[in-house]
């Protein structure tokens, strides 16, 4: 049943906020119909038998609405992490010699995970991806401040998430990398309230609590608390905004 | 309060006398997603999580309806730059900041000049009435998420195909564009190279512009040799404003984070991924949160030996790589007044490298001059009212400020050029949409007439931005030279030869890229950042510095303050 999109954006919009109250025009092109998510994001298997990450959110981008309701949000990541420092600008997440390979192309999104953060300089010994493998073995980034900045190129946080990474837990973010991360649903962008990149080295063991807000690392005993992810949550869950955008119904699925 | 992280970390006190803030309200938390609309529920009373750090912001103060403040207008002392007592030590903070507290919901006196938006109940800054008009309200506050009319959607050849994948995949294979007069579509970053994904991510462009029958699509096909395709232009955001794309009091967003550029046109531009370009393509709006405004106030005459990317180096410099995090950058005063188009541009283009959501400058005689050849199409420019009210605001004495550069590796590493007249480099690259125009091109020629034509002692890069500079570094005079081009000059001095108009080596790129750094080089560069591996290399050491700066360190082969041969 093709409803026209512009009422639905209407929808979206007062049910996703409660400011608003504006109607909106509708959009100038005719009513469009929204394919239904046939190529399915990649299902990144558990990684080494070191970690477990919970990736119940990719599963969730290829069941229908009425199934989704039924599965459970993920609560908790677990692996290793991986340290870096301040200003990790995306440049070093990924250079920008790969960004001839275009994200939308499954073949070319999973070769863009296999050079993750290949730009960090030399000063970091253990490196992010190991020469031969193409997927990362920790889950978990931990970053300093203003993480992702520089350029606006959404391959950043694809990159990471074509990697294997769950979450990264930055003591705040760059603007673009922030909302592209929760656009894609690629990674959590999480926030800590202290520096944990200089409390956590790189291969320490760490749970990330998500709906307490909490990481924990194993390996030294200590925890920390982290901001809540809030509404982002949910849309990075469901897999990116078009997918939460259909999964509540604020988009029509094509019949 | 006002140090930034650097200069906390080096032990350095701040100079500048600190005040206590008044109490304020938290104006916007990431965790609340910025992306869409959902409300920054439960934490609009949070203290501000970044007063414990050296670059918070002190938020303007909110006050109930029943409580005024008078405007204050502080000068806290003079920006004066003393020179630092020892070499590559990090000027203290310099400039002043004034508080400026304006009266809130306060009703608007007759005289003030009515918004162009109609009657407006309260003050708002200049983004918040584009966003406003755009959004189809009568008045926003920072941190309001709106749903806004986009105007232009700017896509290149790296982030136009994955944007074209997603509107395809979301919308439907078969779906249209929202408004194929709308779109612009700009290959410029990987384009003279042999790379094979590189040429069919340009022919991907093609493919659906065709399909869509997309107005603007600046193609190339030949490229051997760049004149051959006159649709092609280069640089996007050079483009834009070349084209005529860039109109005050509209909306523009791009998949380039340098499209705040167009900031310098008093319209509201900013960077998007690919997933937000899809969307707009589709349904021609984007859901938006109105930034807050800081207000960067320069007076002063701009002495002959400083351009724009000094003015902004050293605000980038002040207030750190994240200072503007989520903020508009507004650029007023009578030094931003005195700057020309291409100039004003620069100003706008590195507002990313702050951190910033968008740059603008209010459109005057200048802006509507450099428009009468370039759009027929009607625009509204808007102004921030007298009693809008900014998060901050900085006031710099221009007429005091000595040449500046970046140093490795961050945008906001700002040091005097003088300071590092030890840096020995290798190689001078000018070029990309920060300071490869035509007015960088001349500013860089004016420098080597000045020097009496001296040889340069290194590598000279020059990548023109577009078709247009290009065609300017070949036929303009420029001034005191007795009629000679720039590529005359450039060749006489012994500069490469202005390369085929592209984003170049600015990024690195794909290997083949003319002048990408691919082993560790030492180079000043007219550019806009110097994070590790920037220009291609990861040991590479980048120098941000002005066309000015950059031409005189060409010349003596170590980093040069652009004095030595201007006065």
């Amino acid at each position: 049943m093709a409803v026209s999109y512009s009422s639905s954006l209407s929808s979206f919009a007062a049910a996703a906020f409660s400011e608003t109250k504006a109607s909106i025009a509708p959009a100038s092109s005719q009513a469009v119909r929204f394919a239904s998510i046939s190529s399915a994001r990649p299902f990144i298997a558990p990684l080494t038998s070191n970690s477990t990450v919970l990736r119940n959110r990719r599963a969730s981008f290829v069941t229908p609405r009425a199934a989704a309701e039924s599965h459970s949000s993920p609560t908790s990541f677990h692996g290793l992490c991986y340290v870096v420092g301040d200003n990790i600008d995306t440049d070093q997440i990924i250079p920008a010699e790969y960004l001839t390979l275009v994200p939308s192309n499954p073949a070319e999104y999973e070769k863009l995970g296999s050079y993750a953060l290949i730009g960090l300089p030399a000063s970091y010994e253990k490196r992010f991806i190991e020469p031969n493998e193409t997927k990362t073995k920790y889950s978990i980034v931990i970053g300093g401040e203003n993480f992702g900045c520089g350029s606006s190129r959404e391959h950043a946080p694809v990159a990471l998430g074509a990697a294997g990474v769950a979450a990264v837990v930055a003591q705040s973010y760059a603007r673009i990398f922030f909302r592209n991360s929760v656009a894609t649903g690629e990674v959590y962008p999480l926030e800590s309230e202290v520096r944990v990149c200089e409390e956590c080295r790189t291969g320490d063991v760490i749970t990330i609590e998500l709906g307490e807000s909490r990481l924990i690392n194993h390996t030294t005993g200590k925890e920390y608390k982290l901001q809540p992810i809030g509404d982002a949550g949910p849309v990075i869950e469901a897999g990116g905004i078009f997918a939460y955008a259909r999964k509540t119904g604020m988009i029509p699925q094509s019949a | 309060f006002y140090c930034t992280q650097r200069q906390r970390r080096s032990g350095s006190r701040c100079t500048h006398s600190s005040f206590r803030p008044p109490p304020f309200i938290f104006l916007g938390n990431q965790t609340s997603l910025n992306l869409f609309a959902f409300t920054v529920s439960g934490k609009k009373l949070q203290s501000f999580r970044s007063a414990e750090r050296p670059q918070a912001m002190a938020s303007s103060t909110i006050a109930s309806p029943s409580a005024s403040f008078i405007p204050t207008k502080k000068e806290l002392g003079r920006s004066a730059f003393s020179p630092a007592s020892s070499p590559f030590s990090v000027p203290k903070c310099r400039k002043s900041i004034s508080k400026k507290i304006v009266s809130v919901m306060a009703p608007q006196q007759s005289e003030r000049k009515p918004a162009a938006t109609g009657s407006v109940k309260t003050a708002m800054t200049m983004t918040e009435k584009i966003l406003a008009r755009a959004s189809e309200k009568t008045h926003l506050s920072p941190g309001e998420n709106v749903w806004v009319d986009v105007d232009i959607l700017m896509t290149h050849d790296v982030c136009g195909p994955g944007s074209i994948g997603i509107f395809k995949k979301e919308f439907g294979q078969n779906a249209k564009v929202w408004d194929r007069e709308k779109i612009v579509i700009i290959p410029d970053h990987y384009i003279f190279t042999n790379d094979e994904r590189a040429n069919r991510n340009v022919d991907i462009l093609r493919d659906f512009c065709a399909e869509q029958n997309i107005k603007y699509f600046y193609d190339i096909q030949d490229r051997g040799n760049f004149k051959a395709n006159p649709d092609y232009k280069g640089v996007c955001h050079i483009a834009l404003a070349q084209e005529g794309h860039c109109r005050p009091g509209e909306v523009l967003l791009g998949t380039d984070s340098h499209t705040c550029t167009a900031g310098a046109f008093g319209q509201f531009a900013t960077g998007i991924g690919n997933t937000d370009a899809g969307f707009v393509m589709g349904a021609g709006k984007l859901l938006l949160k109105v930034p807050p405004t800081l207000r960067f106030v320069m007076d002063g005459e701009m002495p002959d030996y400083i351009l724009a990317k000094d003015l902004i180096l050293q605000i980038i410099g002040e207030i750190s790589v994240a200072g503007a995090t989520y903020k508009s950058m507004e650029f007023v005063g009578s030094t931003v007044e005195s700057l020309n188009m291409e100039e004003r541009m620069t100003l706008c283009n590195m507002v990313v490298e702050a951190g910033g959501k968008n740059g603008v400058v209010p459109a005057d005689s200048t802006t509507f001059k450099y428009l009468e050849d370039k759009t027929s199409l009607p625009y509204e420019p808007v102004y921030s009212d007298q009693q809008a009210r900014f998060l901050s605001e900085y006031r710099f004495d221009i007429s005091k400020l000595e040449p500046i550069v970046a140093k490795p590796h961050s945008p906001d590493n700002r040091a005097l050029a003088r300071e590092c007249k030890d840096v020995k480099i290798d190689r001078v690259y000018i070029g990309s949409c920060t300071g490869g125009k035509t007015e960088d091109f001349m500013a860089a020629a004016k420098l080597f007439v000045a020097s009496g034509y001296k040889k340069v002692k290194v590598p000279t890069f020059l990548v023109p931005a577009t078709q247009k500079v290009w065609m300017d570094v070949y036929s303009l005079p420029v001034p005191g030279s007795g009629g000679k081009t720039c590529s005359q000059i450039f060749e006489e001095v012994g500069c490469d030869t202005p390369a085929s108009p592209s984003c170049g080596a600015c990024l690195g790129g794909p290997k083949d890229t003319y002048a990408r750094m691919n082993e560790p080089k030492v180079c000043v560069s007219t550019t806009n950042r110097n994070f590790p591996g920037r220009m291609g290399h990861k040991e590479g050491e980048i120098y941000l510095a002005s066309p000015y700066t950059a031409a005189a360190s060409a010349l003596t082969g170590y980093v040069t303050d652009p004095r030595d041969f201007l006065q």
